[in-house]
């Protein structure tokens, strides 16, 4: 059997991951932390705004500037990708590629986003429609005044507005505690008594046809959690995502580990992937910083999806040089001067541009040839994209991680 | 030389890495402690964010809470090492006032020695529960909390009693670290791991050893667990230079490799030396298996057995070899637990103002084990075998006894 390495298990290199491995290859993911998914909203966007607001992603991505990501990948790299993401985790992302849902966040706004859970569908608004926001007096991340007021001053992406009023619940989550985390509800809510004790005190709040918005903490592992409250309620509800730790996200990344362990993927985490051995043009085995001796990982392929600045796989020093630091791999946009400018609130940074040029099959390309013959990379590291605003993050890293995925099928 | 331990505890390289913190919260989503207790506050707040108050004790007691199960600095995407702050604020925290329980059980040799010899009477002692209460009262010892099991002969006893074996050892010669546990509790698990080696080809040669003070470490007796680490480094490198040292003792293969220099600042070139030598044992057979050396012809063992990674496995970064090894056997379903911690923790869990956090830490490792298997599961650490063992009522082994049964050598 053939082994592929891929470095970083945010969602590229756990898409990586699970692709390589359902196509039959023997797969090592190496990590040194956890990826970025549950910093996030456990949605998937594709596209968001071009800078307008996007209502048909795949439709738009087909328009990308030369040089984006999505040029290489292509309207159908995209939907490949994400029937396989919902092949993936089926019970946790439905949505249509042709059509973005619009998504109300934790502080109002209306998010365009292209794959969502299904406990969040309800909070695709229609004009007219009467929501209450519902809080929970012991966790902070989530105020509902906030989310209600914003809502009902938002005009929907079709025209009209929802009206929307907020209330709160003093459920306790666990005793002794009165600032419990967005984790610390979710495990509560994974239970079946405290949802019908919550049920409880909310039902009485409630008016006739009211839609109920409530944080994303309604249940870690448990499902249906959301569909027996909804029921027990006699509302539909909706989950509103939340700043970390998101329990939205988090179940996307415990689905997508559990998935991958399930293929059958070694995993090695907690150690930084420091360097590298070649042999003309091609990596024959990355080292691993164990302490205290590094080890070394030999695999015919290589998948790098180690990230962004964030993840630490972009850096730049007090010069103001940027570096890929696994590699030091090409990097396009890095030569743009300046990287950062001083006005906090005007335009994008261009350094959100910087990373590696890929051909469509992702080999990292410097001057147009691919670097190393057998290394791809995916998600945050490919160049051209400004992926916070465009909300274009996601479906670069699920689509770039399965076209690496499967040219190295292709190849094996 | 090395330094003094509660010194460097102030002074770390662990307290550099704190400013790499971006309060990210994912230690917090993963931190077995703070998921089932408000008493403790929470990897980023008791780590990173408390250290920047510290100047000499802590101003927060709730670390005493934090088992030192190391689930935090593997899984931070910044390298901030968290439960190294967490062990070494500890340290200086319990400096003045170490409650006598801690200080008696960090030393395992002696408890071993102890109780060896008079096994069955030790046995029914700690199966007791009027003797079990006085130790709950006295030491602070939970009533409930598992005890190792007493033998009645230790591992060198054993090893040097038996057949002196024949040979031939094409492969050459390997040293043997069984650990205090698996030469005084675990002489099973010690003695398969040898058969095993030998099957291979190996001369398993095991010098005589004393403790690498883990148990001390993780209680905060800094000087105590110097001294013996050092000790354990001459005991080892006494059995001959450049040697692999093959361990079943997982949890006190982590001490050796990473724990005694990052936790504790012992910079001593024997330290490094052992630390480099060292394996684990599942770790030997998983780098053996690649290399394309390790004899597969196993027999089909059709049973499907729950698998539980320690926390002191996980956090020397070597993934999950042992999963590795056993899909090998033919017919043999293993079930990765998936679970964090046991709870145990060395000896946290022992703890009478602990006990109940531990079993909830433990809980869903529990329910998993029973719910895949009432006749055997497996895990690499010791303590954690007797925990697993203790509150699922599954008889816990170390992966080596399907090994050792796949190759027919039981
Ligand atoms: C502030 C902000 C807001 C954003 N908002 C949005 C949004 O609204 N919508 C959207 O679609 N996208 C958004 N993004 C982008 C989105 O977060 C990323 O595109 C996506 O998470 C990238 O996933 P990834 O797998 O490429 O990287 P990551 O999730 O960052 O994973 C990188 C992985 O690599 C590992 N790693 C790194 N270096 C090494 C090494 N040397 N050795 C071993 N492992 C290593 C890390 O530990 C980690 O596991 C935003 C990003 C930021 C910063
Ligand atoms: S995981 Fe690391 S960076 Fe994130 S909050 Fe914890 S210590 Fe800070
Ligand atoms: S420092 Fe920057 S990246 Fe971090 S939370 Fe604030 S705005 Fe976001
Ligand atoms: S070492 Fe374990 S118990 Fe302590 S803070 Fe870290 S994850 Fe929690």
């Amino acid at each position: 059997m053939s082994r592929v390495v891929v470095i970083g298990s945010g969602l590229a290199g756990l898409v990586a991951a699970n692709r390589l491995a359902d196509g039959g290859a023997d797969v090592v993911l190496l990590s040194k932390g956890i990826g970025g998914l549950q910093l996030g909203q456990g949605t998937v966007d594709v596209l968001g705004y071009t800078p307008e607001r996007v209502t048909n992603p795949i439709k738009a991505v087909t328009k990308v500037d030369k040089g984006h990501p999505y040029a290489a990948i292509g309207a159908q790299g995209v939907l490949t990708a994400l029937s396989y993401l919902k092949e993936l985790v089926p019970d946790l992302l439905v949505g249509d590629p042709e059509a973005n849902y619009h998504l109300p966040t934790a502080v109002g706004a209306l998010r365009p986003t292209c794959l969502a859970q299904p406990s969040m569908l309800a909070g695709n608004l229609k004009a007219g429609s009467a929501v209450v926001v519902v809080g929970l007096r012991r966790l902070k991340d989530f105020q509902p005044e906030l989310v209600a007021g914003n809502l009902a001053r938002t005009e929907l992406p079709d025209g009209g507005r929802v009206s929307a009023r907020a209330i709160n619940v003093d459920a306790v989550a666990r005793e002794g505690e009165i600032d419990s985390s967005g984790l610390v509800f979710a495990n509560a809510f994974d239970d079946p008594a405290f949802r019908a004790r919550f049920a409880a005190m909310l039902a009485p709040q409630l008016n006739d046809g009211e839609i109920v918005a409530l944080p994303a903490v309604i249940g870690l592992k448990d499902r249906q959690a959301h569909q027996d409250l909804s029921t027990q309620l006699g509302h539909p509800i909706f989950e509103i995502p939340l700043p970390p730790p998101s329990v939205a996200g988090l179940r996307l990344n415990q689905a997508l580990n559990a998935r991958a362990q399930a293929a059958g993927v070694r995993m090695v985490s907690g150690v930084r992937t420091v360097g590298f051995t070649a042999d003309g043009d091609r990596i024959r085995s990355v080292r691993n910083a164990t302490v205290p001796a590094e080890r070394e990982y030999r695999a015919d392929a290589f998948v790098l999806a180690t990230g962004g600045f964030e993840a630490g796989a972009l850096s730049m020093d007090s010069y103001g040089t940027v570096t890929e630091t696994l590699f030091g791999l090409p990097l396009v946009g890095a030569e743009n001067t300046p990287l950062i400018h001083g006005d906090y609130w005007g335009g994008e940074q261009p350094i959100f541009r910087v990373g590696v040029a890929v051909d469509p099959q992702m080999r990292v390309l410097g001057n147009g040839q691919p670097v190393y013959a057998n290394l791809r990379a995916a998600g945050d590291l490919i160049a051209g994209s400004s992926r916070w605003s465009e909300k274009s993050g996601d479906g670069i890293a699920a689509a770039s991680a399965v076209l690496a995925a499967d040219s190295i099928l292709k190849e094996l | 030389m090395a330094t003094d331990g509660l010194e460097f505890a102030g002074h770390s390289l662990s307290r550099a890495s704190l400013d790499a913190c971006v309060k990210c919260t994912i230690c917090e989503t993963q931190c077995p402690v703070a998921a089932v207790t408000p008493l403790f506050s929470g990897p980023k707040y008791v780590g990173p964010q408390a250290e920047r108050f510290r100047n000499g004790e802590s101003v927060d007691h709730s670390l005493d809470y934090c088992s030192s199960c190391g689930t935090c600095t593997l899984v931070c995407p910044q390298g901030v090492q968290i439960a190294e702050l967490n062990s070494q604020a500890r340290a200086v925290m319990k400096a003045d006032h170490m409650p006598l329980r801690d200080k008696l059980i960090g030393q395992t040799v002696l408890m071993g020695k102890v109780m060896t010899p008079v096994a069955p009477i030790a046995k029914a002692a700690l199966n007791n529960k009027p003797i079990r209460k006085v130790m709950e009262a006295v030491v602070k010892v939970h009533e409930d909390a598992p005890m190792p099991p007493p033998q009645s002969q230790t591992f060198e006893g054993w090893f040097r009693k038996r057949p002196t074996p024949a040979g031939p050892f094409p492969r050459g010669p390997v040293v043997f670290f069984h650990g205090c546990a698996g030469g005084y509790f675990e002489v099973e698990t010690s003695k398969k791991s040898v058969e095993v080696l030998e099957y291979l080809g190996y001369q398993v040669i095991v010098p005589k050893q004393g403790c690498c003070g883990l148990a001390q470490q993780s209680n905060g007796l800094f000087k105590g667990a110097t001294k013996d680490v050092l000790k354990l480094c001459d005991d080892l490198r006494s059995a001959g230079k450049d040697l692999t040292i093959v361990s079943s003792s997982g949890s006190c293969t982590g001490m050796l490799k990473h724990e005694a220099h990052e936790i504790m600042g012992v910079e001593d070139e024997r330290l490094k030396d052992v630390g480099t030598r060292i394996v684990d044992m599942m770790e030997f057979l998983l780098d053996l298996h690649e290399a394309g050396e390790l004899p597969t012809d196993f027999a089909p063992i059709g049973m499907k057995v729950p698998y539980h990674a320690p926390c002191q496995l996980k956090s020397q970064g070597i993934g999950k070899p042992a999963l590795e090894v056993l899909r090998l056997i033919p017919d043999l379903e293993v079930v990765d637990s998936g679970a964090v911690c046991c709870g145990i923790a060395g000896t946290y869990g022992l703890k009478k103002e602990k006990y109940e956090v531990a079993q909830a830490v433990g809980k869903p490792l529990f329910d998993m084990v029973k719910a895949t298997s009432s006749e055997l599961a497996l895990c690499d650490t010791e303590t954690c075998r007797w925990q697993i063992q203790k509150s699922s009522g599954v008889r816990t082994e170390h992966p080596i006894y399907l090994i050792h049964r796949a190759y027919g050598l039981s």
